[in-house]
């Protein structure tokens, strides 16, 4: 589903953001605050718990995700869509990663003009409070502004 | 209770883009970034539609969205439920939208990609601010109810048209900040708007024009809202509109471009608000700055208000101008006219008139020149009306909607500004004098 660049894509300071839906209920969102691919190639995300109240409570009931990744810098955008989210207890392993995006992400928004303070408290999350989500790419799409918007990943230009 | 919407429209100016999540008929969500989102009322916003894409396909099927925005000044999320209710291709809004999203292309690199195809307007059904951490926002650079009082009050004080416009434009610097402002005036049966005073520029542009339709001001003439842009964007550039019009323009109605049009070379924001009274389209302030996203939802809002106590102010004086004629005041006496003469042409037909071959100005305010300066020359008249410049067969009036006392304004200060000898001065409500200091030679050409 994602070849090496879209791997390491979604990995780097890109930022995160996830859906989900319900029947009868309007879609809900959140941002994430790292990701990491498993050898099996399922896709894990840190999400704030508290903030994520309303997507964690959809994928619980119907297990449906849409992450987008998105590169603020170049406008590179990738949408994952997924049937098999589950919701995970957050492992202190991950607290790197997490560490890792957002100072990555700061420097790639630095330049943007954005303060860093905002950025940080966006994206900074207290640990106590994250929880992961994991969920098999079965779609992926470009969704990069342009004509190519909305192809699937890996189609022939 | 629910958030309300102008009360977070910082989140709105895609500092930190907005994200939309909807779903399709089947459940599956789908999440997209947005380049702006719309302010339209305290229970609208409005979208851009600008490619037929998944969220496109999905409100359709499912209008019921959700939005997340966040606050470039606290970092604040906010999540907006919303219903998609209709689009829009024409009209202020559109126009609005469509001003704006050429500036974010422009800025983002995205130009002959971000293109507007529709306002997607919907109805706010719900804005909650997510649980995080916030900073303390910045404190603003101006409290807008003050300046908005202080500036209307100098506008209420004033007594004719000349103080006004001084006044108006000289309290949107002192109280506002705004250190670059054009007032332009609209001339219904020309389609154009005329300069009629700036402030902030090396020259004042007054007799400058713009086509209705051209640049952030012309469109903001043409759809009689206001048209607000935060980034450089040669789209709407108004040297460009201007020459686009003039080569497209047979000759005869040929734009003025002799005198150029002030501005700024380097406007990234630029605001221009339209200036009404009783729902005719009086003029257009227009408001600029060097500096990204300048101008915000709150500048807008104080300067829509402040142009329609400005409007009002306008009309207030063309008409009393008229209808309190005072009778002759006392004229100023210059001397006897001396030194070199000054010849003053004149072109029939454009009513283009002319200093020493220099151009002066044309359209009405030459017309009217033209006339006093016979006047002076075959009767040596030199004080003058309101009223009887009205029923003069060789001005030409275009109608009720003519504003003769700013054409007046006009032609006194393109006089005062070319210093040749020739001034308007004026001696009571609705009566003027033509002082003369050099001698006239007239040429009829």
């Amino acid at each position: 589903m994602l070849d090496d660049d879209n791997a390491d894509f979604i990995q780097t300071g890109v930022a995160i953001s996830l859906a989900s839906s319900a029947p009868g209920q309007p879609p809900n969102c959140t941002r994430a605050l790292g990701c990491r691919l498993t050898a099996g190639g399922q896709v894990v995300l840190f999400l704030p718990a508290a903030q994520a109240a309303g997507v964690l409570a959809d994928i619980r009931q119907n297990h449906r995700v849409a992450a987008v990744f998105a590169l603020p810098s170049s406008h590179r955008t990738v949408q994952l869509k997924g049937e098999d989210a589950r919701v995970l207890p957050f492992d202190p392993a991950d607290h790197a990663i997490v560490a890792r995006h957002l100072e990555t992400f700061v420097a790639e928004l630095a330049h943007l003009g954005i303060p860093e303070a905002i950025i940080r408290t966006v994206y900074g999350c207290p640990g106590s409070d994250l929880v992961a989500v994991a969920f098999t790419p079965c779609a992926a799409f470009s969704q990069t502004p342009g004509p190519r918007a909305g192809q699937p990943l890996g189609a022939a230009p | 209770m629910s958030i309300r919407i102008e009360t977070i429209r910082e989140c709105l100016e895609g500092v930190i883009p907005g994200l939309i999540a909807t779903s399709d008929a089947d459940g599956v969500p789908n999440m997209a970034y947005l380049s702006q989102v719309q302010y339209v009322d305290n229970d609208h916003v409005a979208l851009t539609y600008q490619f037929f894409n998944t969220t496109r396909r999905n409100i359709l099927v499912n209008p019921t969205a959700r939005l997340m925005l966040t606050s470039p000044l606290t970092g604040a999320v906010y999540r907006l439920t919303l219903r998609y209710l209709r689009t829009e291709t024409a009209g202020p809004l559109f126009e609005q939208m469509r001003a704006k999203l050429a500036g974010i292309a422009s800025h983002t690199g995205m130009n002959g990609v971000f293109k507007l195809l529709g306002s997607d307007v919907y109805r706010i059904l719900d804005i909650e601010q997510v649980p995080g951490p916030t900073l303390a926002p910045p404190l603003p650079p101006v409290n807008y109810l003050t300046a908005l009082r202080r500036a209307a009050a100098r506008v209420a004080a004033c007594d004719h048209l000349q103080t006004l416009l001084d006044n108006a434009l000289d309290s949107l610097g002192s109280e506002f900040g705004i250190r670059h402002v054009m007032l332009l005036m609209y001339d219904e049966a020309g389609q154009r708007l005329y300069t009629l005073a700036s402030r902030g520029y090396p020259e004042s542009g007054v007799g400058s024009e713009i086509p209705v339709g051209a640049g952030v001001i012309g469109i903001c003439a043409r759809e009689r809202t206001a048209i607000r842009i935060g980034y450089m964007t040669s789209e709407y550039a108004y040297g460009r509109a201007v020459r686009a019009n003039v080569a497209a323009a047979g000759l005869a109605d040929a734009l003025e471009t002799a005198i150029p049009l002030p501005g700024l070379p380097e406007a990234r924001s630029q605001l221009a608000v339209p200036v009404t009274a009783f729902e005719r389209l009086i003029g257009v302030l227009y408001v600029e700055s060097t500096a990204d996203l300048h101008f915000g939802y709150d500048d807008e809002d104080a300067l829509v208000a402040f142009a329609a106590q400005l409007g009002l102010a306008i009309h207030h004086h063309q008409h009393s101008a008229e209808a309190e004629d005072e009778g002759a005041g006392s004229e100023p006496g210059p001397g006897a006219p001396a030194g070199r003469p000054v010849t003053v042409r004149h072109i029939t037909g454009c009513e283009s008139v002319f200093l020493d071959d220099d151009y002066l100005i044309k359209g009405v305010a030459g017309a009217i020149l033209w006339a006093l300066v016979r006047d002076y020359a075959e009767r040596g008249k030199t004080g003058f009306s309101n009223k009887e410049l009205r029923v003069d067969p060789r001005i030409r009036l275009p109608g009720v909607s003519d504003n003769l006392e700013a054409r007046l304004v006009l032609l006194q200060r393109r006089l005062d500004e070319r210093a040749a000898g020739l001034a308007l001065v004026k001696t009571g409500r609705g009566r003027f004098a033509l002082q003369v200091e050099r001698p006239l030679q007239l040429v009829a050409g």
